[in-house]
């Protein structure tokens, strides 16, 4: 862009600077003692977990530890003490394929609501998402006692279930608004040529949906990774409980453990969500934006 | 006043009869193959979602028997107990504690912070910085806090370096601390989103209107109270009926932090709910106080829904 030098009073735009800058000093401050406790509580776990537990005793908790090598002695304590593998197994699963299966359905559900005229669409829509009015606990026990009774408790195939109809309603949500916002032509072409819906479906709306199928899904993976409620509930036996349950349990026994060992549990337990994080930061960040404005 | 001819009607009368026919047929074809890519997810949620909801209705106006089951009605029994019970109407103080600190806190902090650092030098790196623990699980921001707050842990020795002299508070143990301890966890957690949302919304408002009153003298507060803060409106109201659910509903971080506290089922009504039910097999007075959850969670949505309605209607 172009400044017309000439015309620019120096002196008024060095006075604003300064006091500009006066203002942004005591910000700056501010923000440096909130970035403090935001990040002191990240430094406190990071440096614990490579401390052996008398070392962790001894030591100011924010004391740099002697070496690194404590930690693989804490890793294999925590892993095998809060039996990590079947935890970190179990929510990968229930995670990936729950979430997959989830957006899936949602997808179909979708396509269903925006490429058909019928009566009553509004209706079925509301019947699909009044999954996500009512709180959690209001599940809880009904499930509890019907998994009981047809044997899904403490099993994988009831934690799936529950999981994938969880995470049904809020992708179609988020779908039926993306797929109204497709065009139509290329589906009424296709149809013109003797496609089937089915086809349609496949071929031409699924893959023009990958974007917020990716984001969603994300955030299905994230919430069935971190849920705990529902796994101490459904399933809290070591073969089947999420990742979570592990490490609550695991914390529930802070008296035998050292605070060292259970904080590298929990940095065990968080690795896969940051790793996701990390790699797929854009999508993410566009996976929190549909949710909460949506 | 006529009535109102339905089109099937109209097409009947102008003598169209079978195209009327063909047109019903079409649409209930349509239905019909809509149906079978609606009936999977229509399944999961009304079998798995909507089922329990109402089963748990039901549950709440029995009386639970070890043999028969929920057979044996109650009426609302299980609702008037909850009105002697004292720890009820200690979880349910805490509650409302919950609720006032979760409308509260979270949307003034976000909302100050958004407002200072916004187009300030290192924005970016601070709004990284403040959403990191939003990343974790509650489960393990809980187990981070929880040696947060040990007696001789990280904050004391801060709090004993600020005064001088040796603190040992046991903040996790002791009736006048545990809920504050715990709801700053959950505003140290859920911060970075809040502010990360009200920046997008700012960045939504347009640029004319703040530029056109600064040109015509309007100084910053007046163009924030005037401008600013209606525009914003619709985003704070979301934001805050998010924050008030997730810190009403809140369980994973008093169920974690909660341990060494002696009166753990009082935190709230969502751990004292648990507790009952399947602590102590109190399943049908459970399932009234979910019903209880239930009702006021529903409540905060309808206010939600009324006054975007409000909001939209005065916006357009």
């Amino acid at each position: 862009m172009a400044v017309d030098l000439e015309t620019l009073d120096f002196d008024q735009i060095a006075k604003a600077e300064r006091r500009r800058g006066k203002g942004s000093w005591l910000i700056m401050g501010g923000a440096l003692v909130m970035s403090a406790v935001w990040i002191v509580p990240f430094y406190y776990m990071i440096i614990s977990i490579f401390k052996t537990t008398p070392e962790y005793a001894q030591k100011h908790p924010l004391a740099l530890p002697d070496g690194v090598g404590p930690l693989i002695d804490n890793a294999v304590t925590a892993w095998n003490n809060a039996k990590m593998g079947a935890g970190l197994l179990n929510s990968f699963i229930y995670g990936s394929i729950g979430g997959a299966l989830a957006i899936f359905i949602a997808a179909l559900a979708a396509y269903g609501l925006t490429r058909f005229d019928f009566k009553g669409r509004n209706l079925w829509f509301m019947l699909i998402f009044s999954g996500t009015v009512f709180p959690f606990q209001m599940y809880l026990i009904p499930l509890f006692f019907t998994y009981q009774e047809l044997g899904l408790l403490n099993t994988h195939l009831g934690m799936l279930i529950f999981y994938t109809a969880i995470c049904i309603p809020f992708p179609v949500l988020v779908l039926r608004n993306y797929m109204n916002g497709l065009s139509r032509e290329m589906d009424e072409a296709a149809r013109m040529d003797g496609a089937r819906e089915w086809t349609v479906f496949s071929r031409i709306i699924l893959p023009n949906c990958l974007g917020p199928m990716t984001a969603t899904f994300l955030l299905q993976f994230t919430w069935i990774w971190n849920d705990l409620l529902f796994s101490t509930v459904l399933a809290n036996k070591t073969e089947v409980r999420s990742i979570m349950a592990a490490l609550q349990v695991f914390q529930g026994s802070y008296s035998s453990f050292g605070p060292n060992v259970i904080m590298t549990a929990a940095i065990i337990a968080s690795l896969p969500s940051l790793i996701l994080f990390i790699f797929l930061r854009k999508h993410f960040m566009n996976g929190m934006r549909i949710s909460n404005v949506g | 006043m006529p009535k109102r001819e339905t089109d099937d009607e109209i097409l009947a009368r102008i003598g169209l009869d079978t195209l009327a026919a063909t047109e019903k047929h079409r649409t209930r074809r349509a239905f019909r193959t809509a149906f079978f890519f609606m009936a999977p997810a229509v399944a999961f949620v009304s079998i798995v979602l909507l089922f329990p909801v109402l089963y748990n209705i039901y549950i709440s106006l029995t009386k639970w028997r070890r043999f028969s089951g929920f057979d044996e009605f109650a009426g609302a029994r299980n609702y008037t107990r909850m009105i002697d019970n004292p720890f009820f109407a200690e979880a349910l103080a805490n509650t409302a504690i919950w609720v006032v600190a979760s409308m509260t806190l979270p949307l003034a902090i976000g909302l100050g912070l958004a407002i200072l650092l916004r187009g300030a030098p290192g924005e970016g790196a601070f709004k990284n910085i403040i959403f990191l623990p939003r990343i974790l699980a509650p489960t393990v921001v809980g187990v981070l806090w929880f040696y947060v707050y040990a007696p001789d842990g990280v904050l004391n020795r801060a709090l004993g370096v600020a005064t001088g002299r040796e603190v040992d508070i046991g903040w996790l143990y002791q009736d006048n601390t545990v809920t504050g301890a715990i709801i700053a966890t959950f505003v140290w957690q859920s911060v970075g989103l809040v502010m990360v949302l009200i920046l997008l919304g700012l960045a939504a408002i347009p640029r004319d209107p703040i530029e056109a009153a600064t040109v015509d003298g309007a100084r910053p507060w007046q163009v924030f109270r005037h401008i600013t803060l209606p525009l914003l409106l619709p985003t704070l109201l979301v934001v805050t009926i998010l924050s008030v659910l997730a810190g009403f509903t809140a369980f994973d971080l008093l169920w974690v932090m909660g341990v060494p506290y002696p009166g753990q089922r009082t935190l709230s009504l969502a751990v004292f709910m648990y507790f009952e039910a399947f602590q102590k097999g109190a399943w049908a007075f459970g399932s009234a106080l979910a019903v209880v959850i239930g009702i006021v969670v529903l409540s905060v949505t309808w206010v939600q829904a009324a006054m975007q309605a409000r909001i939209d209607r005065m916006t357009k």
